[in-house]
């Protein structure tokens, strides 16, 4: 995992001080009117995509908070945003 | 051997002398010796034995560019003994080899390599297929390189670093030095890999002229102080790069010096640019028995000399192709060599001042001649040339040959970072044409030779990579251009290959045994791309990683113009680009555990410590068979046990119940005060992951609650609530309180008479209840949060407490029971306690599939909570009803004679029906009883289980369901 991460309060680190937390698929949905294969698609399904995806990380072994970022699942390499923009 | 002594450029200290072990004879070598250099002082030249045909092999490169020189040092094969510094005390032995090195019985070989042609093991040996078994153990015998003891350990340190760099500068020579010094100058942080152990790459050995004045190792040692001064520079020498990653993420393998405190070293090294500036191989002449020992390289025969002060040969011998070998051939004669030709590839375009100094010293120069043979045995002894067009011969008796026919860039560092090449008519070499972002190249990698160009070509790729940086050094980055525009630009390279010859004693490489007729074989057979002929003759993919043949395969297979593509076109290189040890990526074995705050008196008091997860856990005190005597003290009278690994944690804040609500499967906002409340939290797929209890603390209206997680979970536990917090912007704090208390568990009978002797309170079974929580301190002093909870199934209290003071409770609390006969107990006693009250362990009664209604522990989900999205609600609603799952159950044996089976163990009848969790001889029932995850079917009370227990050898034991708690049903004895 040769990858920097940006960690919103320690700022840019190694890639190993943190756990990857899944794409980010939003809020828990609401139980009501959920059928289970749309409650296994929210826990289980992933879209993978090849490109920039938004996905959470959990600063392991720094400051224990959870956070978003945009990366390039390509390059690994983080982006500014969902367009493919590499960050400089 | 006499060395020479007084040159300004020697590296070697011999007043600091060691010995290196080899042939049973103690070898003298001064710091600054390699294994090899000291072993050539010490008058080796047969090195060891080549991998097919056991032809003794010798000094060739003297960077490990080739298997020649490696041998066993200490039980490690494969050493490169070109790299690695000689340390006192080393034993080295000599590989492949049957006998000795110098007299190897397997030297036959050598005259059978007709009967072997290129891809003979891959068309011979498979047909009838039984012969491939037999054959495989021979060849195993006599091929291969170094052996290893199946058993062998390797010992040293070895250290790893991950350090981060704005710019990483690969090399260490005139280029790479000036590269980190205008990086540094810059304002950056510049990180210098160098693969020798000093600074100065191509200058450092040279006595020539640098047309800036001085001379080429004076101008090195200026530029390499330069960069040791330079505070924002840090150096590592010895350290070859094995490969680039993306991001420039840079990995290389440092050997440690004398004052080092490792062995080796593994760098990780993440940068934000990088350049490299690795230089130059020298790329081999071919001809007959290009590889006898005595056949040496330019470098190698110029630093032998000028850095370790060893004449390479008493006659020496040159065929060049560049004007690098005029200079060494000059300089070695003015070092009192004596040389006896020089034969120059080249027709012309000499540096005629070096052709007229070899005139002025009288040394026979032959323009357009090459060598074509190399003979004497074992060793060189004589040597022939002849015009490039093979018309003319000469013979020459020499010990030395210099062979050379030009450069070849380092471009490894390069290829593993992504970039792109192309064959270079004009230098003959494979320039990048195409470099990664934040990535440059300087120096002789870009075919540059000029001193002065080098440097500037060094510092325009330090000032690139400093832009990469952010750094604004445009008008520096022009001047740079502009100066380098206007100083020499590459120089044409000479492109010969081989010798007119044969070539079926003619090596294109040397690790694999792989000669010129080897290839022109393969491309008989129609592989016309190098990277064919590379798979099917193996050369290239030995212990030198291509360093030998990397450039002459694609230039020989171009020039036969067999190939359908006529450019040259380099084989692939990849990581690592030099062959590090396992033991070099594994590291230092941190193996780091934590200790509680009893350890010591627990370990004094006779605890048999074992390693639990992070923690070192007393296992047994008592010597009796499965604990017998600390169970029954439990049981009947008093014991203590150290639980301070309980994970223990602290939230508090306004939103601190919606998150435990979120987390935990019971209703969270009925906490009474004063009480515990016992808890599950499950994963998203209803599975059980921790249980543990909750008080709440202070006042009632305070959204501040103390709880527990399991030891193994404990790591997890804030990670775990706050990313199922993470989308709500809920107002809490979570801190984790694990290391900062200590838990004493008090259990048994008697543990209330002693707790009464200590404790501040009215702790009456009135007063505090079974499940009831108090705060009071002990003997005035000291603080302790008391639950009394019963998870070994008797009269019991935990005390919770700062870590500072848990000696001083254990201490109290001991005192106190003395009268009672107060015994210490271990986990095991614990695990058989906790089992004979069906009391479940994760992980032990818990498996990753295992839901919280799989154990029955249904009561501690609260399904009227659809609002808080409990994490594993909605898969235990859909899990409810669902056949086919493992559920827990009890069970004795059938035979109550048996013993309990083993933890693990199948339960069967055609096919897999469930596993024992545990098992174990209760005393208090006087028999055998175990907890099991069993098919559903299986659950009612009295079904019979077959259990297969491993080494059984088919004989069946039996087991019988019974209802759980095995022990004190009712549990009187908790609430007495
Ligand atoms: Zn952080």
């Amino acid at each position: 995992m040769s990858l920097t991460l940006t960690c919103p309060i320690c700022g840019e680190r190694n890639g190993y001080e943190f756990r990857y937390g899944g794409e980010d698929k939003g809020p828990r949905p609401d139980r009501a009117r959920l059928t289970p294969e749309q409650w296994c698609d929210y826990v289980h399904m992933n879209d993978c995509v090849a490109g920039v995806q938004k996905e959470w990380w959990f600063h392991r072994d720094g400051c224990g908070a959870w956070f978003t970022t945009h990366r390039d699942t390509r390059t690994g390499l983080e982006t500014d945003g969902p367009d493919n923009a590499a960050r400089t | 051997m006499n060395r020479l002594t007084h040159l300004p450029t020697l590296r070697i200290r011999p007043e600091s002398r060691r010995d290196i072990h080899y042939r049973g004879k103690a070898h003298p070598a001064a710091a600054g010796d390699t294994i090899a250099t000291a072993l050539y002082a010490n008058g080796v030249r047969i090195f060891g034995r080549s991998l097919k045909y056991h032809r003794p092999r010798g000094l060739y490169s003297l960077d490990g560019e080739c298997g020649n020189t490696t041998m066993a040092v200490d039980g490690v094969p494969n050493v490169r003994t070109e790299t690695v510094p000689a340390r006192a005390g080393m034993t080295v032995k000599a590989q492949n080899v049957v006998g000795s090195a110098e007299r190897d019985l397997l030297g036959f070989m050598d005259a059978l390599s007709f009967a072997m042609p290129a891809g003979f093991y891959y068309k011979t040996m498979h047909k009838p297929a039984p012969v491939w078994p037999l054959a495989i153990n021979r060849i195993r015998k006599q091929a291969g390189l170094g052996a290893i003891a199946p058993d062998f350990e390797i010992t040293g340190v070895f250290d790893e670093l991950y350090p981060r760099a704005d710019v990483c500068v690969v090399g260490g020579g005139p280029a790479g030095m000036c590269a980190a010094l205008a990086a540094a100058e810059a304002g950056l942080r510049v990180i210098l890999l160098e693969a020798r152990p000093w600074m100065g790459g191509f200058f450092d050995y040279r006595a020539a002229a640098h047309p800036g004045g001085g001379l080429l190792h004076e101008r090195a040692r200026e530029l390499a102080d330069q960069v040791e001064k330079a505070p924002t520079i840090r150096v590592f020498t010895s350290a070859a790069m094995t490969g680039a990653y993306h991001d420039n993420l840079i990995t290389a393998v440092q050997q440690g010096g004398d004052d080092d405190p490792f062995d080796s070293r593994y760098l990780q090294i993440r940068a934000g640019a990088m350049v490299a500036a690795t230089g130059c191989i020298e790329r081999p002449l071919l001809f007959e028995n290009n590889e006898k020992p005595g056949v040496m390289q330019v470098g190698c025969a110029h630093r032998l000399a000028r850095t370790w002060g060893l004449m390479p040969g008493e006659k020496i011998a040159f065929s060049v192709g560049h004007d690098l070998g005029l200079e060494a051939a000059l300089d070695l004669a003015e070092l009192g060599g004596r040389v006896v030709c020089v034969a120059d590839i080249r027709e012309d375009g000499q540096d005629p001042a070096l052709a007229a100094a070899l005139a002025e010293r009288r040394i026979p120069y032959f323009k357009g001649w090459v060598a074509t043979e190399a003979q004497g045995r074992p060793t060189l002894g004589r040597a022939v040339f002849s015009t490039i067009t093979g018309t003319v011969q000469k013979e020459f008796s020499c010990d030395a040959l210099v062979a050379s026919a030009g450069f070849t860039p380092v471009t490894g560092p390069l290829n593993t970072a992504g970039a792109k090449l192309a064959y270079d008519n004009h230098t003959g070499f494979f320039l990048p044409t195409d470099l990664p972002p934040k990535t440059h190249a300087a120096g002789r990698i870009m075919g540059l030779q000029d001193p002065l160009s080098l440097e500037t070509s060094g510092r325009l790729a330090g000032l690139r990579a400093a832009a990469d940086c952010g750094k604004r050094v445009d008008d520096a980055v022009r001047d740079a251009e502009a100066a380098l525009a206007s100083q020499p630009g590459p120089e044409r390279g000479c492109k010969l290959v081989t010798a007119p010859v044969k070539g079926k004693k003619t090596f294109i490489c040397f690790d694999e045994d792989t000669t010129l007729k080897n290839v022109k074989q393969a491309m008989a057979q129609g592989f016309d791309v190098p990277e064919l002929i590379k798979r099917f003759t193996a050369a290239g993919t030995g212990p030198g990683q291509g360093g030998i043949p990397g450039h002459n395969l694609p230039l020989f297979v171009a020039q036969t113009q067999a190939s359908p593509d006529k450019h040259p076109r380099p084989t692939t290189v990849r990581a690592p680009l030099v062959p590090p040890l396992l033991a070099e990526y594994a590291g230092t074995n941190h193996d780091m555990s934590k200790r509680t705050p009893v350890h010591e008196s627990q370990a004094a008091a006779g605890g048999k410590m074992e390693r639990i997860a992070v923690w070192n856990r007393a296992r047994v005190f008592s010597k009796s068979k499965g604990a017998k005597a600390e169970i029954e003290n439990v049981r009947t009278n008093v014991g203590m046990l150290d639980a301070s690994t309980l994970g223990k944690f602290r939230i508090f804040g306004p939103d601190a119940v919606k998150a435990l609500q979120r987390v935990y499967a019971g209703d969270m906002t009925k906490i009474p005060s004063k009480r515990m409340k016992y808890a599950a939290m499950c994963n998203d797929d209803g599975c059980l992951l921790d249980d543990g209890v909750i008080v709440k603390q202070g006042d009632a209206g305070a959204n501040d609650f103390y709880f527990t997680a399991s030891t193994g979970r404990a790591g997890q536990t804030v990670e775990w609530i706050r990313y199922h917090a993470k989308y709500e912007n809920w107002d809490f704090h979570l801190v984790n309180l694990t290391d900062a208390y200590g838990v004493i568990n008090l259990a048994g009978p008697n543990a209330r008479k002693v707790l009464e002797k200590v404790a501040d309170a009215d702790v009456s079974n009135d007063a505090f209840p079974f499940m009831g929580y108090r705060e009071f301190t002990v003997n005035q002093t000291i603080p302790v949060r008391a639950m009394r909870l019963g998870f070994v199934g008797e009269l019991s209290y935990e005390f919770h407490v700062p870590s500072s003071w848990m000696q001083a409770l254990w201490d109290v609390l001991a005192e106190a029971g003395a009268e009672f006969g107060i015994q210490n107990f271990g986990l095991e006693a614990q695990n058989t306690l906790r089992m004979e009250k069906g009391h479940v362990i994760i992980g032990s009664e818990s498996e990753q599939r295992t839901n919280l209604l799989d154990l029955g522990l249904g009561f501690l989900w609260d399904r009227n909570k659809p609002e808080a999205k409990t994490v594993g609600a909605v898969a235990l609603r859909q899990a409810e009803h669902q056949k086919g799952r493992l559920k827990l159950v009890g069970f004795r044996m059938a035979e109550p004679a048996d013993r309990a089976p083993k933890d693990g163990s199948p339960i069967v009848d055609d096919r897999i029906r469930g596993y024992v969790c545990t098992a174990r001889y209760s005393h208090a029932l006087d028999m055998p009883v175990g907890m099991a995850l069993v098919e559903d079917e299986l659950t009612p009370e009295g079904t019979r289980l077959s259990i297969f227990e491993d080494g059984c050898e088919g004989n069946l034991i039996h087991g019988e369901i019974v209802s759980m708690p095995f022990y004190d049903p009712d549990g009187k004895r908790m609430r007495m």
